[in-house]
């Protein structure tokens, strides 16, 4: 399996085959929500807090 | 004053509900109407080949993904064909409305939101195209002027942001929004069910009464787009409002039937 290091604590994520670009992954080692801003090759920055505001 | 907000679901008849609102009227009655027109702009996005996409929040709350053209479609049918025809319903039994969407004159202005959180097949991710937000501010000074220059307020979403753009907002909360904006006594949120029921979709599970108390402890009974019109109850009684009805605008006097309270009240 594919995967990646965390930009926060460098621990390896695993990565799915269909990782989509915007998913948000959550780091197993030290628990960071990261987003996937790329897929070739898979780039992860941190995930932007965002509230739940909705429209119709 | 009461705001009274329709839903744009499948079954409302707006003819019934202008009529009422016209006899309310009449007996000295001062209102704004909020609307809705998920229904329409889903079937016109049908026939323009842009079909409608909703997504799902974490923690359960469904809209509508809005991009460019999304809006634009959303535009044509809320501010043009349901926001119109509402009016001119209105004008032809003698009431004096005015038809305005959020944007005109900054009547509802928020910020948008510039990235959002969906849930799609179990997996989280981020969507940045989508123009929507939520209304912070009312434009009081615009509707006081209308009311008290004899006219009676249409309003339909979308708001305007802060950067002066565009944005779907739920129009629910919008008219809650108002209502506390406007410190109106009651707000109606009409829609194509008798209410909030605790076993959707039987309607004879009826909640009839809510207190503000037990708003947290029913949340959960609400499913789809109930869950925006109970947190736009709760938002509207937190900022004052003594009174929120969830009617039911199918009826021959929706206005009316939910100012005696049919259906469920927050009180």
């Amino acid at each position: 399996m594919a995967s990646v290091n965390c930009i926060e604590c460098e621990g390896e994520i695993p990565l799915e085959e269909d990782v989509m670009a915007g998913e948000i992954l959550q780091c197993p080692h030290c628990g960071s929500e990261l987003e996937v801003v790329s897929l070739d090759p898979v780039k992860l920055d941190l995930a932007p807090e965002v509230q739940e505001d909705w429209g119709e | 004053m009461i705001v009274v907000k329709v839903g744009g679901s499948e079954g409302i008849n707006l003819d019934t509900l202008c009529e009422d609102l016209a006899s309310l009227t009449q007996e000295g009655q001062n209102w704004i109407l909020v609307h809705g027109g998920s229904h329409q702009t889903n079937l016109i996005a049908e026939k323009l080949g842009h079909p409608p996409r909703f997504v799902t929040s974490p923690s359960g709350y469904t809209s509508r993904h809005t991009d460019r053209q999304t809006l634009e479609i959303f535009e044509m049918v809320y501010c043009g064909q349901i926001n119109k025809g509402i009016v001119e319903r209105l004008q032809k039994l003698g009431i004096n409305a005015i038809g305005l969407s959020g944007i005109d004159g900054r009547i509802w202005q928020g910020p948008r939101k510039e990235a959002i959180r969906v849930v799609e097949n179990g997996r989280t991710r981020i969507l940045r195209d989508n123009l929507t937000g939520i209304v912070k501010e009312v434009n009081t000074s615009l509707l006081a002027n209308l009311l008290e220059g004899g006219y009676y307020p249409v309003l339909t979403p979308p708001a305007i942001s802060t950067k002066g753009e565009a944005i779907n907002v739920d129009g629910d909360r919008a008219a809650g929004a108002t209502a506390v904006a406007l410190q109106a006594d009651t707000l109606l949120l009409l829609s194509n069910i008798p209410g909030l029921l605790k076993d959707f979709p039987d309607e004879s599970s009826l909640i009839t009464h809510v207190k503000e108390s037990e708003i947290e402890s029913i949340s959960d009974y609400a499913k789809g787009r109930m869950k925006m019109k109970v947190l736009g109850a709760k938002e509207a009684m937190k900022g004052g409002v003594k009174r929120v009805i969830i009617g039911d605008a199918r009826n021959p006097n929706p206005v009316r039937d939910a100012l005696a309270g049919k259906g469920t009240v927050f009180e």
